[in-house]
Parts: C-alpha cells; structure tokens; sequence
C-alpha cells in the first residue's frame, strides 16, 4: 500500500500474545526451498492513496483524496495488468459536514462527498481542530482504499485459480480470508503477534526462517493463520529487516502450506524494489503494481 | 478489414519534448521495429479539419528498466549474474524509440508531432513518407529502384528519381564503404543494371564508362554470376532482369612488349569484347600536362609545346635552318624533329631557334620523349590509334576501360584524354548517346580533398559541377568520404553508404547521423546499403541483390589471365578474332622476316581496319623484300680423265 502525501495513520505499537498452531511454542522453522520454480503466485495485489488538501475554510481542511488499487498479473516472467477487471481509480472530497456552511455541502461537484465528521465505531465525533479532522480524513481515505483493494481480491479470488500476493493482512473480507488464493504478505509491525521469548524468538529468525503458524482473530476482522518470515539478512540492520508476517484462510493452514508459501515469498525477493524505501519487505511485483497505480491515478 | 494495430505511442516529455523534425514513441519488447524503421503516426486532434499524418525513421533506440542504479541489480541478485535466471518477475522494461520527421500531412501548418499511434509503415506510407508519390505517377515515373525497404514482414521497393540521379535537376551518385566487401563495386553494378532497365525512355538513350583502377572488379560485366533465391526475388521484386549486361567492351592498353593486353581479362574466351586502347602523339600531346609537371613546363616549355601543337603536328613543316619538309605525326616523327633542329643549331653554334631557348628544347624533348617510355603499351611510338567509338556509343552498353595494371601517369592520361573526349562529344551531342555514366573508383586517390591541384582532379570536379547540364554524371566511389574534395562528394546528389570504418564515421561529416545510425552502418552486412537522396529528407537503409555479374575472383578463377606470348602467338590471337580461318603457321610465315615494331604496327592497322580479307590486309602491311636467291652450286668441271697414279705429268 502506497499514500503519499498523508501517510496512513499510525497506530500506537502493541505487543500481542497469539495462539499457536504449529507446535507448541515459538521457534524458528527453516524453509525448505525445493518448491517447484514454476509454482508460486500468479498475481500481485496492492493500493495506493494520495491526499491534498485543496481548500481550507477556516481552518477546516476539504480534502481530495485518490484512492486507487489494481492486480497486476504475472505472464511469462513480465507483470501486466489483469484482464478481467480493471484497475480501480476513485476521486471524493473528504469534509467535516458539521462544520462546513449548507452551501459548500450542498455544491455540485463531480466528486462524491464523504463526511468525516460523522461518529466512528465508539461514537466520537471529531473536534473541530484541524489536526483531528485531517486524522479522520485519512482514517476515511484509508477505508475507502482498503474497500478498493478487498473487492478486487474478491473478485479474483472468485474467478481466477492462482495464488494472489496481496500486499497487506487478509482479514478485512471473509470472502478474502476464506480463501485458498489469497495469501497477505505484511509489512508494517505496529502490532507484534508475540511477547517475552516469543518476540526474542521473532525477532532472531534469520534469512529463510519462519515461525510457527499462529491464529490472528479480532473482532472487526476473520481470522486467519499467520506467520513471520525473514526474507533479508538482519544482521547489520535493525530487527524489523527483512521481516514480513504472512497471512493465509485459517482453514487451510498446514506445515507443508506454509513452507511452500513462505518459499514463494522468499523467492519474490528478487528482483530488489529499490529505490523505495520498503525494499527490504516489498516484492517486486507489488513495487511494479504501486509504480503502475502511481502512473495511473 | 481489421483495422491494424499500433506498435507504439508516441511520448513527449518535458527534458524530451517532440518537434516538427524528431518524436519519440515507445513500443513492446517484442515489436519489429529498429533503427531505420519507417513509421506512421495518426495524431488524435485534426489540424485545419485533416487528421496529422506524420511518416518518420528511428534514428535512435532506448531501453531501460526501473533499476535506479546498477548496483541494485548486483545486490538483488546476490553479485551472481546466474542469480538473475532464478528471479520470478522480470524487472518492467521499455523500448523507446527516437525517430526523425520524413514528412507531415499536411505539411502546412507544421507543428511539432502530435501524441498519437504509432504504427509501421506499409508500402503506400513509405511512398508518401519519402516523397517518391511525386515521381512515380503512372505513366511518367522516373523511378529508378535502388533496393528493397524491409521491416516487419513487409518489402517495399525504394526508387530513385531518375531527374535527380541523373540531371538535369540534380544529378551523381556517390558510393562510400570499406574495401573488401564488394559493397561499392557491387552497388554501382547493381545501379547500371537498375538505370538500364528502368531508366525512362522519354529521357533518350545512356551508356556507362566504367574505369577498372583496381583488381579485377569490373572485367566480368558479361558473365553471368550463381545467384541465390533470395536474391533472385529481390529482383523479380525489383523489376530488374536477373542477367549479366548485354553490352559491354572491356579496353585495356598493350603491355609494354606490346604483344598483348596489360589486363587480367585476357583470357582467350574473352577476346572477342576486348579491345586494345593505344593512342600516338596526337592523341597525347593536347593533353601532355596531364603527364609534365609544373616544375617541366615553365612558361618556355609551355610556349614551345603549344608551338609545336600548332605548327608541327599533323602539317607539313619546312623551315630555313632544317632544310627538309617534315610531317610529325608520332613520337618517332618528332624525335627525328627535334634531333634535326638540335643538330642544326649545334653546326650554326646558334642557341636559339625562333625565340626558343636551344635548352628549352632540350628539355621539352627530353620530357615529351620519355612519355612514350613511361606510357609503353599505352602510347606509341608509331601514330597508331585504337580508341573507345567516340561517336557511336550505343544505348545501355558499358563501356569498361581497364587501368588496373597501368603505372599512375598511365592512368591520368587514360582519365583525362578519355573523360574530356566524352565531355567535347556530348557538347557536340554527337557522342551517340544522350546520357552518359562515367564510374570512377578509388575517389580518395584521384580527387582528395587536400594535395596538389591535378589534372585529374579538376576534370572531376568539372564533371561534378557542370556534368549535369550535358548529360554526363559522374558515379564514384571510395573508402574514406572525408578525404575526398568537399565540391566532388558535395556535388551527388544522391549518396550510397555500405559499411563503412569506425574512423571515418568519428569524423565531423556524419556528425549529422545519430549515434545509432552510425553504429548500423558499423556493421552492415554485404547487401544492404544507406541511400541519400534530395527526395528523402532522412537517410533509408535498402537491401539490394547481389549483382548478376561475374564477380572479378571467380572471373580471374574460371578465366586465368593468359600468360607471357610470343608476338606470333599475340597477332595470331588477334587476327584470328577477323578471320578465324588464320591460322599460328600462316602468321609464323608472313612475319618471318620482320622486326617486331613492323609486326605490331601491321597487327594495329589491321585490327582498326577491320578488313573484308583479313590476310591480305595484313600482309600488304609489311615492306616487301626479296628474298635473297639461294646461291648457285658451283659444279667443279670434271676432269677430263683421272690421271693415272705412277703418271707424274699427267698424261
């Protein structure tokens, strides 16, 4: 996922215990890579959003924001774009309604209007503070993308037969989640599945381990079977180098699975995705599918 | 009719934007087109209520990836190049191309190239994209095909325009290329074979001169070559007959013996098409300073050669010093002259004869002399003249003049004499054709661009200026384009280009080219050549067939030269050409008693008279002697009786 120029709002870093699968405890599981070179993924997912802030009535940000996600699939060694649905490329004007006079509400715009002063889930309405709506812009923003990506996800996964690398956590669809194509590959780390030696023992792998197979569940999201992988060497760098958690359906998780897959990961390696900065977690195929996006929208 | 697909969408940044003379457009990795490829664009917008065409060649290519630096690839691929096989997904890739502008419809108002599609050229585009629409109207076409445009599949025959190629609007061709691949000679075959097939009958008749100043290149023009199959369709493609030419004479100068031809094509089965080229004092003073240099003929030596061109050649001559009436008509003739003259002067102990310095005479003697001996075989002695038909050239016949194996001097003499007598007939339009090729090779030796002013070389530059307007059109040829005299190479009209050496190429004159357009022609194979030409505002690259011509290795391998002759076996040769029912013996009979000067004079004279009897002609050349009578046997008187032994007193 790309966003520029408004990063997606951070959440705060939580240590989370997870339930294991695969065995009892934590521990780093060597992958095996003897997958046969013609399996792997047939398909790469990703979305980009970008803000700007194209008028401010006194103070309070009116935002347009861009939300875009495609599938770019791969053919004879070379991406290109998925014939069966197009890319998604989706303009709105994010506002704060409550704050706003009738007349800028009421204006005809070709863009579809969001407010982002109405109450989220725990029924908090946004002060009036710019910060705070521009945090809700985002927040609303991210949506938007996230809906952009799952239902391209959903409809591969319901016509297509290949695996979809889909760069991000599965959970947002149960259509996604339950789905034997689907595998979610995460970057970011702001919450850790693991505390105490759990942690140590992740944040130790080295190159070509993972960790067991643990059960992800929240409330707002299906569950799903997850893991963490080291692509890249950490040995000079920080722990979080070269460290993705993959994601696959619950149901269908098995030992055997999950080192294939986290063999198809390591092996989307190469070539480099640099220069962005993410390279050491980012497979090419979504650095191409983000470069396309950013042509695009 | 489905509609075609584009190959490629035109591209215009800002660091890159398009002009009215260059766009860029990308294509897919696996699209025909290269450098050299001829494309359509079809803008999107209409100008003036007409949708832009705009025709272009790709003089320049580019292919990146996204890799921001090299050293990502070596990192991703862990420093192993092997590595890079392993790797899922190929890195995105583009093909950028550059092309300039051949032409835009409508060329008024003109604007930078539109964003548009980009597809390849068919046929009628390439027609329109080099203007050639203009010259090949039905009916009227002055199209003269010089080779096969191919890309993507697709032939196009690429034409000339004959009033371009060969006046009156412009006219020359130029030919550069390195030695050894036959480019240079092969194309100006491959041209003639073109020009005589298509050259418009309406513009009259032509012919060709064609000087062989090197190897045996030029000696086969009557020979047919083994061609391929895909030459042969080239020239079904290209409208040209698949044969050697009709009409060709080969001449070539005598060696120096005089017995037989100085050319590698004296071959027996080749007699009957080649011809001796022999030129008396006559033929050679009016062009003496083609072979006397400057520090010989200071104004005295001028005056008194002119003097002698005036007053001496070819008229009765009496003089009070010399006593006698003299017609010089050769250089034997005027040697005697001027012996006479010195001779006379010496017994006045004069040092002067009408106002010339008896030095000055010494030296012009000394120097016009010598002409005969540097030019043996060429020049004689004798006033016997065999020449090109000055006056009777036929259409589409070659006209070869071999001087490959002739001294410099030799050459120039050959050169200027034969190129300023066709000059004086086509002035005179009595030549017998009304067009006329003259083909010279090895530029950079007779024309280059620094170095004394030479005969030569002005004569070349006079054809290249004014040819034109008289219907003689220079073809020439050379290795080094840069160091041929800028007027001559500035002068042709249309210019071949076959590969050619990396340090030519770096030389300011083809800074013009693109960086890739000059590696193509780096490396072009044998075939293919890069045409300019005032129709075609960019260069083209063109495939043209191998001639069907003998080429001058297998010609020298299926026809070895002759060897060393006796001078019976040499007029035997030659006579026999008249009358094949002469016979070695006949001719050992009739020369028995004659000096070989006698022989060789009598041998020329026949074979410019081309007599009716060959035999009799022949012989009536020689001066009649009378064969001495056998001496009588003297018979000894026999005795009247043998005398007996023991008898001492006879009896």
């Amino acid at each position: 996922m790309a966003g520029e120029p408004f990063g997606p709002a951070s959440d705060p870093p939580i240590l989370r215990a997870a339930e294991i699968l695969e065995g009892g405890e934590m521990r780093a599981i060597p992958v095996e890579r003897d997958t046969p070179a013609d399996e792997g993924f047939a398909a790469f997912l990703d979305g980009a959003q970008r803000m700007q802030v194209i008028a401010q009535e006194d103070g309070i940000p009116i935002v347009l924001g861009t939300v875009s996600a495609a599938v770019r699939v791969r053919v004879d060694r070379r991406m290109q774009s998925w014939g069966r649905r197009p890319p998604v490329v989706e303009r709105r004007l994010y506002m704060p309604f409550a704050y706003l006079g009738n007349s800028i509400v009421d204006a005809e715009t070709r863009f579809e209007l969001i407010d982002t002063s109405e109450a989220d889930q725990n029924g908090i309405i946004p002060s009036q503070h710019p910060a705070a709506l521009m945090e809700r812009a985002v927040k609303k923003v991210q949506e938007d993308r996230e809906r952009a990506e799952l239902s391209l996800a959903e409809a591969w996964c319901e016509s297509e037969e290949g695996p979809l690398f889909i760069d991000g956590g599965i959970g947002g669809s149960a259509a996604v989640a339950t789905s034997s194509l689907a595998v979610g590959v995460v970057k970011s780390h702001r919450t850790l599945h693991a505390e105490g030696e759990a942690l140590r023992t992740v944040l130790r792998l080295r190159v070509g381990e993972r960790s067991p197979v643990f059960r992800i569940a929240s409330r707002s999201r299906t569950a799903v079977a997850s893991w963490y992988l080291r692509v890249r060497s950490a040995d000079t760098r920080d722990s979080m180098w070269g460290l993705v958690r993959v994601e696959v359906p619950e149901e269908n998780w098995s030992s055997e699975g999950a080192n294939a897959v986290s063999c198809w990961v390591l092996r989307e390696s190469s070539p480099l995705s640099l220069p962005d900065k993410r390279w050491d977690k980012m497979a090419y195929g979504v650095y191409d599918t983000e470069e396309f996006l950013r042509a695009i929208s | 009719m489905i509609a075609p697909m584009p190959l490629g969408r035109v591209v215009a940044t800002e660091r890159k934007p398009n002009t009215p003379h260059e766009f860029h457009f990308w294509t897919a990795l696996d699209s025909p087109v290269g450098i050299g490829t001829i494309v359509r664009v079809d803008g999107a917008i209409a100008t003036g209520g007409q949708i832009p065409h705009i025709y272009g060649v790709v003089t320049e290519g580019f292919s990146y990836t996204d890799l921001l630096t090299p050293l990502h690839d070596v990192l991703g691929h862990d420093g192993s190049p092997g590595n890079a096989r392993f790797a899922a997904t190929e890195r995105a890739e583009i093909r950028l191309y550059s092309a300039a502008v051949l032409r835009q419809i409508p060329e008024e108002p003109l604007q930078p190239v539109p964003m548009g599609e980009v597809f390849l050229a068919t046929e009628s585009d390439v027609a329109i994209a080099l203007r050639m629409d203009a010259f090949l109207k039905p009916g009227a076409s002055t199209g003269i095909p010089v080779g096969i445009y191919r890309a993507g599949g697709m032939d196009s025959t690429i034409y000339l325009d004959a009033d371009f190629l060969l006046g009156p609007e412009a006219a020359h061709l130029n030919i550069t290329g390195v030695s050894g691949l036959a480019t240079k000679t092969s194309a100006v075959e491959w041209m003639l074979s073109s020009i005589f097939t298509h050259f418009p009958e309406s513009k009259g008749s032509i012919a060709a001169v064609c000087f062989n100043v090197k190897g045996p290149d030029l000696l086969y023009l009557d020979k047919p070559a083994l061609l391929e199959e895909k030459d042969l369709e080239l020239y079904e493609k290209l409208g040209v007959e698949p044969k050697p030419f009709d009409k060709v004479n080969f001449y070539a100068p005598y060696t120096a013996k005089g017995f037989a031809l100085n050319t590698l094509r004296s071959n027996e089965d080749l007699e009957a098409n080649t011809f001796p080229l022999s030129w008396g004092l006559r033929e050679v003073l009016q062009f003496a300073e083609v072979l006397l240099n400057r520090d010989d003929v200071d104004a005295k030596a001028d005056a008194l050669i002119d003097f002698i061109k005036e007053n001496i050649l070819d008229r009765e001559f009496t003089d009070a010093l010399l006593g006698r009436k003299y017609i010089v008509r050769s250089f034997g003739d005027l040697d005697e002259w001027f012996r006479d003259v010195l001779r006379a002067l010496e017994q006045k102990d004069d040092q002067s004869w009408r106002t010339h310095h008896v030095a000055t005479i010494r030296k012009v003697r000394n120097r016009l002399s010598n002409i005969s001996t540097r030019c043996a075989g060429l020049v004689t002695d004798e006033a016997i003249v065999s020449d090109l038909p000055f006056g009777s050239f036929e259409d589409r016949t070659v006209y070869v003049v071999d001087v490959a194996m002739l001294e410099e001097d030799a050459q120039d003499l050959i050169f200027a004499r034969i190129v300023s007598k066709l000059r004086e007939h086509l002035e005179r339009r009595d030549l017998g054709v009304k067009n006329l090729i003259v083909f010279v090779d090895e530029l950079n030796k007779y024309a280059p661009g620094d170095g004394p002013e030479t005969y030569v070389r002005k004569m070349l530059l006079d054809i290249a200026e004014r040819g034109r307007y008289l219907g003689l059109v220079l073809f020439s040829a050379q290795q080094f384009r840069s160091q041929v005299h800028r007027r001559v190479v500035g002068n042709s009209g249309t210019a071949l280009f076959g590969r050619m050496d990396a340090d030519e190429l770096a030389t300011p004159g083809y800074a013009v080219l693109s960086p890739a357009i000059r590696t193509k022609l780096a490396t072009l194979e044998k075939g293919q050549l890069m045409v300019r030409h005032p129709h075609f505002t960019q260069p083209i690259f063109v495939r043209f067939p191998r001639p069907a011509v003998m080429q001058g290795r297998e010609g020298t391998e299926r026809y070895p030269q002759a060897g060393e002759m006796t001078i019976d076996v040499a007029v035997y040769r030659s006579l026999r050409l008249l009358d094949p029912g002469i016979s070695l013996s006949w001719v050992q009979e009739i020369t028995a008693l004659y000096t070989e000067r006698e022989i060789l004079k009598a041998r020329h004279a026949t074979l410019l008279a081309r007599p009716n009897d060959v035999k009799a002609y022949f012989a009536a050349q020689f001066r009649r002697i009378i064969p001495l009578e056998q001496p009588l046997t003297k018979k000894a008187a026999p005795a009247l009786r043998t005398p007996p032994i023991d008898d001492p007193y006879g009896f």
